[in-house]
């Protein structure tokens, strides 16, 4: 490593603990989900029964992981508004000045103009989609996915509800979004100084950061 | 009707031995024994026989006497005892076929059928025919008992015939029941109601068109998404069921019912079938035929109808696909445009 650059603890461990266990479970679940709907054209997990059971299980996981996730930034880190909720500057300059790095200025080689600290993360790009992700996307496939185990003694709600197709519908519209979300987010993540950079960094926590101006008093390791 | 060939020569030639026959007992018709037997005051208990009921059974037709052919003249006093015909008589193949399971050492014809009351599989809504089996196999029982290799086993003991699985059938074929809410709370269960509560809620006019509003015996998804959607009948749905094609006594479980996807899989042909069974105010049910593709439609067909693996609908699927190739454009197509002016970023 140069002299001037440090490294910043971005990503603190059950964070990095709830982002894997997310990601595998996710992905477990997009492709038992595929087998469960189209079962004559994927049969990827042997028989229908364990696809189902597999389903359930990466569910679970993924419900689990999410409170542990949310319970995190809120009681411990006491981070959540912080760092998910966009603020009123992002929103007027900071998603359009994130847009022009990510669309224009990116392939003229410029830098990013955000430089992620523990303590603000994500770039008004991000905040925004995570915030959506998090908060509206994965919740309501959760829901759903407990309504849809749970049928026959919920049923009185489901009809409530518009009845079992419209829940059932919601629930694959929006795995299909999270699905459309894992291609994108991937991709973005490889858009670091090194395509490997903030991939690594969700590994083991350290992001290298060169700008020592913009450091804030977070938990920083001077190299 | 599934009966086989060599029955319905069996019957014929029974019904028309005893037409022909010089046969003295005839002379006592079927209204004469209901003059006692269908009155609750002449004869009590298991004696009573509902004549509403027995009138439109299937064994009508026959009368008192071609099963009880042995009945003393001075009946009902005298020592003689009727003589009851037993169905293997009639009913050679079906109870031959029951004759040769297992279950035959644990239950008889008459534990689960009546004679004043038998009725045909297609004559009954589906989930009543389970009234039969929970006499001997309590439901919650049998929940934890299916519950060890069958998902969700709450929801298929209450929702499908026991005979859908333990059946000798190969085929299966959708019928759709209007089930009303129970009782004014919100999250009140629905049920199936009888003929009076559905009568009253079309005005005295037939049941039937309630949802078929174009009265031609058919219905179609349009009528369908209309009666889904109409508020007056707001507190009615259409749950569904799935029943045997073909009457079966083989009570044993074959062994493709454990394989989820012989129902769980889009395709068969009998699952663009469908039927709706409207209630007859004799206590059957009758089925009207519905529209091809019907519990496939996207949402409003049968809103309450889905088994998934089959019934996904082809719209959903194709905005599924669409989300889905969006996730794809910045990966796509940022990352060309990435590639294209990668010497920009060789610093
Ligand atoms: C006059 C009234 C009356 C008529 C008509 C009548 N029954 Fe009965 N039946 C009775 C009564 C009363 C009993 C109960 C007798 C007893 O408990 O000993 C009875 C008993 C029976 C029983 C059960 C006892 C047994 O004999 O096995 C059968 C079966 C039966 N009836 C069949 C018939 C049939 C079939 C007809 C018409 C062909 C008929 N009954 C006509 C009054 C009647
Ligand atoms: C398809 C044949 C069949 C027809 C038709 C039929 N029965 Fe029966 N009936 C039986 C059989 C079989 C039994 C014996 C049932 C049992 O033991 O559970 C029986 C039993 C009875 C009993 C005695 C019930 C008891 O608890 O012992 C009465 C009474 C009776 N029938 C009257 C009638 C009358 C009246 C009619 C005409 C309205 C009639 N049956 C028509 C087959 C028939
Ligand atoms: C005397 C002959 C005879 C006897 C005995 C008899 N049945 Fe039947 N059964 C018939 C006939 C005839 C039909 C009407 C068949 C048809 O509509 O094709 C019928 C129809 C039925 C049906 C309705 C099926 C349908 O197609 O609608 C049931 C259920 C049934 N019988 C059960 C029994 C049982 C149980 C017994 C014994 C207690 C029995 N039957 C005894 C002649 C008999
Ligand atoms: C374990 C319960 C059980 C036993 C025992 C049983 N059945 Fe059935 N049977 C059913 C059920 C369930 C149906 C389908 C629903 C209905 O029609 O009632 C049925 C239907 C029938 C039908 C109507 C078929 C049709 O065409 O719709 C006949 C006839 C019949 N059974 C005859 C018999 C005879 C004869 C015996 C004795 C050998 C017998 N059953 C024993 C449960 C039983
Ligand atoms: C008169 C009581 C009685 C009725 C009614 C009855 N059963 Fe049974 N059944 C038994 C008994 C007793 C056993 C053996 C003990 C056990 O396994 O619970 C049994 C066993 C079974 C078995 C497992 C053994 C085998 O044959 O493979 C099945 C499956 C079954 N019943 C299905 C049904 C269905 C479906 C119905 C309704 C159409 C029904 N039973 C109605 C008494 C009954
Ligand atoms: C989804 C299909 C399905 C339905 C619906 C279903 N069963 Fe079964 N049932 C099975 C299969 C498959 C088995 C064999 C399980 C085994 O041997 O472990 C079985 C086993 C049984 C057994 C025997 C259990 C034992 O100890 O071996 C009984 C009794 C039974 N079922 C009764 C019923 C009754 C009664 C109903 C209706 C309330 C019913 N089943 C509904 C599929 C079904
Ligand atoms: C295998 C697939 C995945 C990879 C390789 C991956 C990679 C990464 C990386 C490198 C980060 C670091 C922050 C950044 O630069 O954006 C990150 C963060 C994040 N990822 Fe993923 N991810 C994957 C799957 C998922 C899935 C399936 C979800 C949600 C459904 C998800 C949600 C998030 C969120 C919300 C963050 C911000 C985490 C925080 O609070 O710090 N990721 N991911």
């Amino acid at each position: 490593m140069a002299e001037h650059t440090k490294k910043v603890y971005l990503q603190p461990i059950p964070v990095r603990i709830w982002h894997w266990l997310n990601a595998l479970g996710i992905v477990t679940l997009a492709v038992s989900g595929a087998q469960i709907r189209f079962p004559e054209y994927i049969t990827l997990l042997g028989s229908y029964k364990s696809a189902i059971y597999l389903h359930n299980t990466a569910g679970f996981v993924v419900a689990l992981s999410f409170t542990l996730w949310f319970f995190y930034y809120v009681f411990i880190a006491r981070s959540m508004a912080n760092i998910y909720v966009p603020k009123a500057e992002d929103l007027k300059t900071g998603l359009l000045r994130q847009a022009k790095f990510y669309f224009l200025t990116y392939f003229l080689g410029w830098e990013n103009p955000h430089h992620p600290t523990p303590k603000n993360k994500f770039n008004p790009m991000q905040k925004s989609a995570y915030l959506a992700i998090m908060f509206v996307l994965m919740p309501l496939v959760s829901l759903t996915g407990i309504f849809l185990t749970n049928v026959e003694p919920l049923r009185g709600v489901i009809v409530m509800m518009g009845g079992l197709k419209i829940l059932m519908s919601v629930h694959f519209l929006l795995a299909c979004c999270l699905i459309a979300f894992l291609p994108t987010h991937v991709y973005l993540t490889t858009l670091g100084r090194t395509p490997m950079e903030h991939i690594k960094t969700m590994w083991t926590g350290w992001e290298d950061e060169i700008d020592v101006a913009e450091e804030d008093e977070g938990r920083v390791a001077l190299h | 009707m599934n009966r086989s060939y060599p029955d319905k020569v069996l019957l014929v030639a029974f019904l028309w031995a005893l037409l022909l026959a010089p046969c003295p007992l005839m002379a006592m018709e079927s209204e004469d024994c209901l003059m006692c037997h269908g009155d609750a005051d002449m004869v009590s208990g298991s004696l009573v026989i509902e004549p509403r009921t027995f009138d439109t059974t299937a064994h009508a037709i026959l009368g008192c006497v071609v099963c009880h052919d042995a009945i003393g003249d001075d009946h009902p006093g005298g020592s003689t005892k009727t003589s009851r015909a037993t169905c293997l008589d009639c009913h050679d193949s079906l109870g031959h076929e029951y004759q040769m399971t297992t279950h035959a050492a644990y239950a008889s014809c008459g534990d689960c059928h009546n004679p004043h009351e038998a009725r045909g599989m297609k004559e009954m809504a589906g989930y009543d025919m389970n009234t039969k089996c929970v006499q001997c196999h309590e439901s919650q029982m049998m929940v934890e008992i299916h519950k060890e290799w069958l998902p969700q086993a709450d929801l298929h003991i209450a929702k499908l015939p026991c005979i859908t699985c333990h059946t000798g059938s190969q085929r299966y074929e959708i019928v759709l029941n209007i089930v009303a809410k129970e009782n004014d709370r919100i999250f009140s269960r629905y049920e199936l109601p009888d003929y009076q509560t559905l009568k009253e809620v079309s005005d005295g006019r037939d049941i039937l068109s309630l949802i078929d509003t174009s009265g031609d015996d058919f219905i179609s998804i349009k009528e369908l998404r209309h009666f889904n959607l109409n508020p007056e009948y707001k507190e009615l749905r259409l749950e569904g069921t799935l029943v045997p094609s073909d009457v079966s006594h083989q009570l044993s479980t074959l062994d493709n019912r454990y394989d989820c996807t012989f129902c769980h899989v889009s395709g068969p042909q009998s699952l663009q079938t469908s039927f709706l069974a409207i209630p007859k105010q004799d206590g059957g049910y009758r089925r009207v035929a519905v529209e091809q593709g019907a519990v496939l439609d996207a949402v409003y067909g049968t809103p309450d109808f889905y088994m998934i693996g089959t019934t996904r609908s082809a719209s959903m699927n194709i905005i599924g696909l669409l989300i889905i190739s969006g996730g794809l454009v910045m990966p796509v197509g940022h990352g060309l445009l990435r590639f294209l002016t990668r010497k920009n970023r060789q610093h």
